[in-house]
């Protein structure tokens, strides 16, 4: 079988000359220079600006009395994928039904939004919230209190002016 | 079936059921497996046929029938899912719903309330009522009982349930129209009464809640678990409920051969026992050195050799009639293994019966124990007084072997058994007696095992496990079990049911008997049972 070289050609050094690649980035450069762009946030000086659905860690909302709005109802550990919530229903003085515990766990907490979607008194949310540094792993677990200390904004679970997402 | 005059066949949704004259609709409907929807009748109460949700459609009838009091006739057509039928049951659930506030998430009864699974099913998505709903708040109706009359359908079944079946008429329905509830008579309430509980399980809604469950747990993460009552010895049949393996109630199951539908008060609230924290967790092992907690192979190998010391000692055994039959079968074998003697076991007794009047065939006994019947029946002796206290005097001093099974012993001195060759204590909960013994071996509760309960009737009854026994505590049959076989080189029983088989050979009433037999609505033991004890 014969052999058959390929020929190359080689293409013309204005075409391989590396320099005229060199100034355009160059120009480039020398373009941010005069007319800067800022991408750089200055976090934490700066805060971000979380997006309305945004799920973060939980928020118990009160009554003007301080009480909160929960009425132990169970729907919320119950739909609940990541059984991060822990929760023992009582009667308070007024005969009414409240929860003597509600805990979560915000390490279990998959931040799906379930138990805000299912609450039918609009008591527990998901808040438009990250930073939740702290120093030993049980404070992760948000007892009732805790709920009610969080002043976060809170999450929307979807766009109220498109709320089928049509 | 026209030849046949005590039966007819009729079609239910296209599907034909013979069944005996004088059928209902509704129970020839459930004949074929179809649930008709329904509030006021009850399989235990007459029928008023006046929640109207029954309706459905005959061929040829006029107009909608209440299944629930239309007798079946040969030959007629019945429609409970034609469109015709469907829109009877919608419309009575709309106005069902006009007064009802819709409180599902602080309600008891959510995920066990027929309101709330009919108007899923069935009912429309959006009411239509623009009226203010009427308010009546909640009523202590005294005992076990919360009256919500908001949430009220008014089937009436309670007022039936106290009229009829515990025929003592402590509710009745007052106003009339949209104003009509459910009242009791004047300040009276239902204190005193012995039966109120049952009126709970039967609303079909959340209007009577009871006190002791209220807002403890959800129907729906409760688990169910068939068992038998163990607060006296009529056996009633009852599920355990079950969360986070604490017992959080009891409810009735049906057996018509025992207690119907129903079950006492004293019963019903008679389980916090179950949930107590003090139990024995481990075998305890007395030597000179002091008392040392062990596994089971450690100490059951120094309880053999134990045994193989005090041999020739006389036995004196103190049996518990809330023991299973399996139990108390199998700590009988071990008396006799180790030389025989008589067994005693002590009870309490109630003053009196307390019967349902309308289902006569149940009461709460005179005898506070399940198994009373079932040590009689292995030939145990009881002893002591009506509290179940005392007449232990006999094993207090002895000075030979002493064996206890499932008696705590609370009443007795701290000195009991202290001069015994050989003290076993197989207990659920220790007591100052329990110091004592040589052996105090942790068991398991009715509640933590399989076994069964002979009935005063000598009815045998199965229940099985509903929570986790704690720490190492085993069955007694088990543990005597696994005893016997290393002492005579047998095998042990693998299961309570071959502990149970294993009953006949010795104990003739029990002969031939196994649980395949009993099913879950249990059989009678093979001699006639004295009523004597009673």
């Amino acid at each position: 079988m014969a052999i058959t070289v390929k020929r190359m050609e080689r293409p013309e050094p204005e075409r391989t000359s590396y320099l005229r690649a060199a100034l355009s980035g160059m120009a480039l450069t020398f373009k941010h220079m005069v007319n800067p762009v800022k991408v750089t946030q200055q976090y934490p000086e700066e805060q971000t600006d979380l997006h309305p659905r945004w799920r973060g860690t939980h928020r118990m909302e009160v009554h003007a009395d301080g009480r909160p709005k929960c009425v132990a109802c169970g729907l919320c550990p119950t739909v609940c994928p990541a059984n991060c919530i822990r929760l023992v229903g009582g009667e308070d003085d007024q005969g009414n039904r409240y929860p003597i515990v509600y805990e979560i766990d915000e390490f279990r907490c998959i931040f799906c939004g379930m138990c805000q979607e299912v609450c039918p008194v609009e008591a527990i949310h998901v808040g438009r919230h990250f930073e939740n540094a702290e120093y030993t792993r049980d404070r992760f677990v948000y007892d009732l209190e805790r709920l009610m200390e969080q002043d976060h904004p809170t999450a929307l679970l979807w766009d109220p002016s498109d709320p089928r997402s049509e | 079936m026209a030849d046949n005059p005590t039966t007819i066949t009729l079609t239910i949704d296209g599907q034909e059921v013979t069944v005996a004259k004088g059928t209902t609709i509704l129970r020839a409907a459930k004949q074929a497996g179809k649930d008709v929807p329904h509030y006021c009748y009850h399989d235990g109460l007459s029928s008023p046929a006046m929640c109207r949700l029954c309706l459905v459609e005959v061929e040829g009838a006029p107009k909608p029938m209440p299944a629930c009091v239309t007798q079946a006739t040969d030959g007629q057509v019945v429609h409970t899912e034609s469109e015709q039928a469907l829109d009877f049951r919608r419309g009575v659930l709309e106005f069902y719903l006009v007064n009802h506030p819709l409180d599902c998430p602080i309600c008891d009864q959510s995920g066990e309330c027929k309101l709330q699974d009919y108007v899923h099913e069935e009912g429309r998505k959006h009411g239509r009522s623009r009226e203010p709903k009427r308010i009546f708040g909640r009523d202590d109706f005294g005992g076990d009982v919360l009256f919500y009359g908001d949430r009220c359908v008014m089937c009436t079944r309670c007022v039936r349930f106290m009229t009829e079946v515990e025929r003592d008429a402590r509710l009745t329905v007052v106003e009339r129209g949209n104003r009509s509830v459910i009242d009791t008579f004047f300040e009276e309430g239902l204190e005193g009464t012995h039966w109120h509980g049952n009126i709970v399980d039967i609303c079909p809604v959340g209007a009577l809640v009871s006190k002791d469950f209220l807002y403890k747990a959800r129907a729906w993460d409760l688990e169910h678990t068939d068992s038998i009552c163990p607060s006296c010895s009529q056996g009633c049949n009852i599920s355990l409920h079950v969360r986070d393996n604490l017992v959080q109630r009891l409810k009735p199951r049906d057996n018509l051969e025992v207690n119907g539908f129903w079950m006492c008060d004293h019963g019903r609230l008679n389980y916090e026992w179950l949930n107590r924290g003090d139990r024995l967790e481990a075998p305890l092992v007395r030597s000179e050195s002091g008392v040392r907690a062990m596994g089971w192979r450690e100490a059951l190998a120094a309880f053999l050799e134990a045994a193989a010391g005090a041999a020739g000692n006389a036995v004196r055994a103190v049996a518990s009639p809330r023991a299973s039959n399996e139990d108390l079968g199998a700590f009988r074998a071990l008396v006799e293994s180790l030389g025989g003697g008589d067994i005693v076991y002590r009870m309490s007794r109630a003053a009196d019966e307390v019967v349902l009047k309308g289902f006569p065939s149940l009461a709460r006994r005179r005898d506070l124990a399940p198994n009373g019947r079932g040590a009689e029946l292995l030939g145990m002796l009881r002893v002591g007084s009506d509290e179940g206290t005392g007449g232990l005097e006999d094993v207090a001093d002895h000075d030979g072997i002493v064996l206890v099974l499932g008696d705590a012993l609370d009443d007795q001195a701290p000195d009991f058994g202290s001069s015994a060759a050989l003290f076993v204590h197989l207990a659920t909960h220790a007591s100052a007696a329990s110091a004592n013994a040589h052996f105090v071996l942790p068991i398991t509760s009715f509640a933590e095992q399989e076994g069964s309960f002979t009935n005063l009737n000598g009815r045998v009854q199965r229940f099985w496990p509903g929570i986790r026994a704690p720490g190492a505590a085993r069955p007694a049959w088990f543990v005597i079990g696994v005893t016997l076989a290393e002492r005579t080189g047998s095998t042990a029983p693998r299961s309570a049911a071959e502990s149970f088989a294993s009953l006949g050979s010795s104990f003739p009433p029990f002969a031939g008997m196994s649980y395949d037999d009993l099913g879950t609505g249990g059989a009678l033991v093979n001699q006639p049972v004295s009523l004597s004890g009673d």
